[in-house]
């Protein structure tokens, strides 16, 4: 199978082109003071479709639906509806974490990964998945010490995880001070490889819109003010 | 020569085919979920967007008896408007154009609203004043050509719909507020309470509707809650009429230093009964053409921006790859 596969859920703009077992394109754009998500990743996805013989040759487009930031979670969705409806070649949604845990897994010889993206705010969005990718647990977004916990239970349980990502990054000094392993800033572990998003896609077994579905993990901060306190007034009116 | 256009800058989500100036389809999908709300929140009109993009496409394309074979361009709104929003219907624009090696025209929100007057039937040929007023704008433009407009006069503070809104929330009507404010206010006496008719005395084309706002704040504190929901229809009888009172002064002032031979209005407050009356009223008195727009061309639509697009510079594959929107227009409207 020939897969097109791309991730903006986090700040790296992340593209691949997989036939079958072989990468054939692969390519990872950190920011540039910001993310260059709308203005690099159609582009690149548009070679990656190249190296495979162009669109028609496409087989399916994978994409991560998040966890992560709001907007590239959308930017990434959108441009594979759009490219989808464009070129007619099934497009499916796979977790950002997911794939994030199967790069882990394939750059450590780990049985499990605790997979963590940054997910602002000071929390994580993370899970507990085997090293291919598989979830073990739901996914979980919290601060550093619910993480502490959450590591030294999955800990207890089973292999010691390994533990990678964004998020991992970003909390390092909370985790070690609490006696965790994890890589330094700049590791390979951490990194998303688009790899992964392809080869999730490519198990996938459904396509379509109903799989595109993006994983935000957090409601609009207005709902939870709207919950909280009815007579709150967070809307912005712009209509018309 | 078909062209796909969407618009995704605010919170409704729009799709349509254009065949040069004669609209195929206009498909709008409005997100009542802002209701809850008391307005439009960003992440939530996002959200939507990105659910309702593809399916309201579509319909603009079964609408049109066409498929995506049929369309020769992609014309999407590039800004201004909420940044998130925006992002969604321009990335899917990009997306659809790019595998065909279709141009994508990058339209200006404010340049659609203009637009939707040379549209078929009966388009409006420049020159003609335009007012555009609605919950994000409040602009008069001087329209000499297709291609854009010259700002004579913008709010200084909040936009008319936006003032609109709020001040339907202080009368708990709920939002949106306009429809809901013109239907009370046709049960009220408008000289019943003073309201201040800002910058009628200022020489400028500017508006200003915050200090409107603030004395609605006052008033209502001065009557209590029982006393504003007992005199609600003469509060909104009197707040719409110094919102109107304030358009129409300025749409006066704009044709007494221009010659110019018609005015259009667009935007969602221009589909006001009481301000397209006094306008037309205004028109009569001088002679010149009022143009009559319909209401779904006056709120925010696709076949406006498609509109535009027909007079905004194509950009051929692939130079639109990285096109990225704008949040703030860069006429500097806002
Ligand atoms: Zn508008």
């Amino acid at each position: 199978m020939k897969v097109v596969g791309f991730d903006t859920a986090t700040d790296d703009t992340v593209v691949a082109a997989t036939d079958g077992e072989r990468l054939a394109f692969e390519l990872c754009l950190p920011p540039d003071g910001r993310p260059v998500h709308s203005q690099a990743l159609l582009e690149a996805a548009g070679e990656a479709a190249a190296v495979l013989g162009g669109w028609e040759e496409v087989d399916r487009i994978a994409v991560g639906k998040g966890p992560g930031t709001f907007t590239g979670i959308r930017i990434g969705v959108a441009t594979a509806s759009g490219l989808s409806f464009s070129t007619g070649t099934p497009a499916t949604g796979v977790s950002t974490l997911a794939a994030l845990a199967r790069s882990i897994g394939g750059s450590t010889d780990a049985g499990r990964v605790m997979a963590l993206l940054d997910a602002r705010r000071g929390e994580v969005f993370g899970g507990l998945f085997d090293s291919r990718g598989n979830a073990l647990e739901p996914p979980f977004a919290c601060g550093p010490q619910e993480l502490v916990e959450h590591i030294r239970k999955a800990d207890v349980s089973g292999d010691r995880p390994v533990v990678g990502g964004p998020g991992a990054v970003r909390f390092r000094d909370e985790l070690v001070r609490a006696g965790l392993v994890t890589e330094p800033a700049g590791s390979p572990v951490h990194r998303l490889n688009g790899r992964s998003i392809c080869q999730l896609g490519a198990a996938a077994e459904q396509t379509g819109p109903e799989t595109l579905e993006p994983l935000y993990l957090r409601v609009p901060d207005a709902q939870l003010w709207l919950e909280r306190d009815s007579n709150k007034e967070p809307g912005r009116s712009q209509s018309g | 020569m078909p062209l796909l256009a969407i618009e995704t800058s605010c919170d409704d989500t729009c799709a349509a085919v254009l065949d040069g100036p004669v609209v195929l389809s206009n498909v709008i999908s409005s997100q009542a979920e802002h209701e809850r709300y008391g307005g439009v929140v960003p992440e939530v009109a996002s959200r939507h967007h990105l659910e309702l993009t593809g399916p309201v496409v579509q319909a603009a394309l079964d609408e049109a008896g066409m498929g995506l074979d049929g369309i020769d361009s992609v014309a999407v709104t590039a800004g201004p408007g909420l940044i998130g929003a925006l992002l969604v219907g321009l990335s899917t624009a990009k997306a659809i154009a790019a595998p065909r090696r279709l141009p994508l025209i990058p339209a200006d929100h404010l340049h659609g609203h203009v637009a939707a007057n040379f549209l078929e039937p009966e388009p409006l040929e420049p020159p003609f004043l335009c007012l555009v007023a609605s919950g994000g704008h409040t602009l008069l433009a001087g329209v000499t050509d297709h291609e854009g407009f010259e700002v004579l006069g913008e709010t200084l503070d909040d936009a008319a719909g936006e003032a609109i809104d709020k001040a339907a929330r202080m009368l708990g009507l709920g939002f949106p507020g306009g429809p809901r404010i013109e239907r009370l206010a046709e049960d009220g006496d408008p000289d019943a309470f003073t309201f201040p008719v800002a910058m009628t005395r200022d020489p400028g084309l500017n508006f200003s509707f915050s200090g409107l706002k603030t004395a609605l704040v006052y008033i209502c504190r001065d009557l209590g809650d029982e006393g504003v929901a007992d005199r609600a229809a003469d509060l909104a009888a009197g707040f719409q009429a110094a919102v109107v009172e304030q358009l129409v002064s300025k749409v006066k002032r704009a044709l007494d230093r221009g010659d110019w031979p018609a005015v259009a209005l667009g935007g969602g407050v221009a589909a006001n009964g009481p301000l397209r009356a006094a306008v037309r009223d205004l028109c009569d008195q001088r002679g010149i053409q009022f143009k009559e727009v319909r209401r779904e061309l006056c709120t925010d639509n696709a076949a406006m921006i498609g509109s535009a697009a027909r007079f905004s510079q194509p950009l051929a594959y692939p130079d639109y790859l990285g096109f990225d929107a704008f949040a703030t227009g860069p006429r500097g409207s806002r």
